[in-house]
Parts: C-alpha cells; structure tokens; sequence
C-alpha cells in the first residue's frame, strides 16, 4: 500500500471517530424534534448522498461504457450500482427508524420516501436484468441502456414531486428561500459527515472494481 | 459508568460499528493487493 | 451499408413511411394471431370483474371513490397492458424475424413502428375498458375532456417506456417477468402523475386542474422518447 493510501485511511478512520464524536456530544440538541432522534440525520444523509454519488457514477459508466466498450466501464458501473443499492437501503431504513421515532410509523407514503423506494425497485431491475443475460458484452449493453433510461426518469421523482405535494420531509437544506436553516454547529457535523462518506464510498467502490478487475483477469488468462 | 440510556452507550456502539467495518475493508485491502501482486497488475 | 442491397424503391422511403410500414405489418400479423389482443382484452376484464365484485359502485364513500377509482384504473390499465406490450419485440426474436428486420429498416423506423403499435394497443385498451369501468364500479368523471387528455397522453407515455423496455428485454430473456420488474420502475412516476390527473378530472369541473398531472407526463414522456431515440439503436443493433 503506497503512503499517500495509508496516510487516507488512517485520515478517514480518525475522521469518522470525529464525525461519531460530534453528531452525538458536539451538535446541540435540535429544537421541534422528539428528544435526540434529530442525531440520525448525521448518518441518514450522507447515506441518501452517496446513493445519489454511486447513481451518477453508474450513469457515467454506464456512458462510458456505451460509447469505449471498455469492459472495466461495465465493472464501474456494477460496482458502483452495488454500492448504491447499499447506500440506499441504509438510506431507507435509517430514514425509516426517524420515522417511527417522529410519527409513529416506519412508512408514510411521503414523495421522498417514494421516490427512494423508487430508486430500490430500480437498482433490483438493473441486476435482474445483469443477471439474465449470459455473455458479458450484451450485459454491459443492456444494463447501460437500462441505467440511462432510469437516470432521466428520477430527477422527476427527486425534485418535482416533493415540489407540487407536501411532503413530511423536514424541511431540507434546498427550502423555499434556499437558504440553510440548520444550527451552524449542525451543519458542520453534517457536513463532515457527507465528506467521511464519500471517502468511505471512495474506498468501497475502488475495491470492488479491483477485486472485479482481477476476476475479469484471471477469467481471460484461463481462457 | 454513564447512566444505561445515555447518548454515551449509542455513540459507543457506532464507533464500535464503524470500526468493524474498517477492519473488514482494510483486511479486504490487503487480501487485493497480494492477489494483485500475484497477478503482476 | 445494407441499405444498397435493397430495390431502390425501399431506399427512397422516408422515415415516416417506413415506420408506417412497420406498424402496418405489426397489426397485420397481430390481427392474424390476435394474441396480444386476446390476452390484454382478457386480463383486464378479468382484473376488473374481480375487483368490481368485491368493491362495486357502492361500497366506497362518495369522497374516497376519485382517489380508489383513479388508482384502480391505471394499475389495471398498466399490468393488462403488459402482458401485450413486450411482444413488438419479443415475438420477433421467437420467431427469428428480427435479423431481416435489422436489415430491411432503420432502427428509428422499427422504433416509431412499434411505438405506435403500443400506443394503439394501449389507446384500444382505454376504449375498451374505460366504458365498462364506468358502468361497474360507478366511475363517474366532471371534466371528460380532461379525462381523454389524461388518457390520451397516458397511452403515449406508457408506449414510450414500454416500447424502449421491451426492447432491452427481448435481447435479454424476453421473459415478461423481466419486462415488468424493468418497467414498473420507470412507469411508476407517470403512473403517480396519471393517477393524480384522473383525479383532478374526476373531481374538478375546470379542466385546468389536470393541467399539473399533464405537463407532467407529457415532459417524462418527452425526455423518455429522446433518451430512447439514442439507446434504442444501440441496444437494437447489438
């Protein structure tokens, strides 16, 4: 492992015991929510993020994909599309428990949770769809057609509808004025949080698509 | 012994978390690189 | 390239005319069969028996019914349709026509051939059941010209995705299995915005009111259409 890459883990474990620190002692107590369950948006965020993060980087891929016929374009997207499916399910039901602690139940049918519902039933079509078909370059293919395709259909879902229904979605960072309503002492935990995340996606999504690099190797060696 | 309901115990428990998953990763990084060693990438 | 091969009165077609001749050969040989149209005439009037049935004009409260009647509607429009959509595709590749196919049209003609193929097929569909949907489950509508809208451009924005799906799926599995689990994904939206559209028809004299619900298709409509106007060829030509 070179020094730079030992320097950035080191960097990003420090920085998550921070990020853990901070959310829990550092941020005051948010006002209009039930006790500390306010806490959870430090996770439940940058979680939603870096769904939305590997989304696009499986869109780019997808592209790449379609126009180099790079089978490593392929590996990105399916890395990526795996790790967003994570992203989204860890999403969804830290989403989930703040709705439960909040409202009472852990579903309400609000756009926003529909919409990563949405993005679920998506991610499971993509590998569906990998997994019907056998020979490696139609794969990357169809499933890239398939991903772009559902990449234009989400803005719809993502910023539309939460524009034209009310939603129960406290009110996010993009609000009417748009301006940040957020506790300064907040936003910062927030934010180094987004940043620990994406660094961790970082590293998830550059091991999967080494370990598939060196799967797609040793199948073309043993050919 | 902070009080069994502090937030203590809840932050305790996701820096034990998070230190799983680093481990994980990090012995999932060295396993790569030997076999990438062995591939000569 | 393959184009030279041809008479050169098929060269000379434009694109509209070869379209026109796909769709005219897709209803000629589904006439023929009519086994899409059996099969989605069936599922549908069968769905909605069974839910006519159990739920009828008058079990609902007079306010619930726009919501229940809307959502039902569409989602027994959808899933009929589905089992008839995927065979402007799928069929071709059974029966080993889509070779010739690839050779004697341009993909943007096979495209817009089928297309309107589904959306004839689903604009069918809309003519037979919406009648019969009225009369058993009581569904009564104050704006019918916000509704035809609503339903005219709910058959272009499902033939959009449809179309483009059943695509992908037939040089995958061509299982309808798999073309539902792809489409509900990308349909689902427009069928939130239909649904809300029929609504609004339903319960709004003023037909400005479905005008929200509209745009909205119409827009996922037309950036489903360009976005397949450049996967299309390649998934077909692969």
């Amino acid at each position: 492992m070179t020094r730079l890459k030992k320097f950035f883990l080191a960097a990003l474990f420090v920085w998550f015991c921070l990020v853990i620190w901070g959310a829990f002692f550092y941020a005051p107590r948010a006002a209009g929510f039930k006790g500390e369950s306010a806490r959870i948006v430090f996770f439940h965020v940058p979680q939603a993020w870096v769904a939305v993060v590997a989304f696009c980087v499986n869109l780019v891929a997808s592209i790449q994909y379609l126009r180099r016929r790079d089978l490593m374009d392929d590996i990105r997207a399916a890395a990526s599309a795996r790790l967003g499916l994570l992203f989204s399910v860890l999403a969804t039901v830290s989403g989930s428990l703040f709705a439960k602690v909040m409202w009472g139940s852990f579903w309400n049918w609000d756009p926003r949770e529909v919409s990563i519902a949405i993005l679920l039933l998506i991610y499971a079509a993509y590998f569906a769809l990998r997994q019907a078909v056998p020979d490696p370059e139609r794969r990357g293919t169809l499933a890239a057609a398939y991903a772009i395709l559902a990449f234009v259909t989400m803005p719809f879902l993502v910023f539309v509808v939460p524009r034209i229904y009310w939603s129960l979605h406290p009110d996010t960072i993009i609000n009417v004025q748009g301006k940040i309503q957020m506790e300064s002492r907040m936003f910062q935990v927030l934010m180094g949080s987004v940043l620990g995340f994406t660094g961790l996606f970082w590293w998830l999504y550059s091991l999967e698509t080494r370990l598939a690099r060196l799967r797609l190797f040793r199948d073309q060696r043993g050919e | 012994m902070p009080a069994p309901e502090s937030l203590f115990w809840v932050a305790a428990v996701t820096v034990g978390i998070w230190l799983g998953i680093f481990l994980y990763c990090l012995r999932l990084e060295r396993r790569l690189r030997r076999l990438e060693e062995e591939e000569g990438l | 390239m393959t184009l030279e091969k041809l008479p050169g009165e098929i060269r000379s077609l434009s694109l509209l005319r070869e379209s026109l001749t796909v769709l005219r050969k897709e209803l000629v040989s589904e006439l023929r069969s009519r086994v899409a149209l059996s099969s989605v005439g069936l599922f549908a009037l069968t769905t909605l028996i069974a839910v006519a049935y159990q739920i009828g004009p008058y079990r609902i409260h007079e306010q619930d019914r726009p919501h229940l009647h809307s959502a039902l509607l569409w989602i027994i429009l959808f899933f009929a349709a589905s089992s008839g959509l995927p065979r402007v595709f799928v069929k071709e590749e059974d029966a080993h026509t889509a070779k010739t196919l690839r050779l004697a049209a341009r993909p943007a003609a096979v495209f817009t051939g089928k297309l309107l193929f589904n959306l004839l097929l689903l604009l069918g569909l809309e003519a037979f059941l919406v009648p019969l949907f009225a009369v058993f489950m009581g569904f009564a509508v104050k704006n019918i010209g916000a509704f035809f809208l609503v339903l005219a451009a709910g058959g272009l924005g499902l033939a959009a995705s449809s179309t483009t799906v059943a695509a992908i799926i037939a040089r995958a599995s061509g299982s309808s299995t798999l073309f539902v689990v792809l489409a509900v994904p990308l349909v689902l939206p427009m069928l939130v915005f239909l649904i809300q559209g029929t609504r609004m028809a339903a319960t709004a004299a003023d037909w400005t009111a479905a005008l929200p619900a509209l745009r909205a298709v119409l827009s996922l409509t037309g950036v489903t259409l360009v976005t397949s106007a450049f996967l299309f060829p390649v998934v077909w030509h692969d």
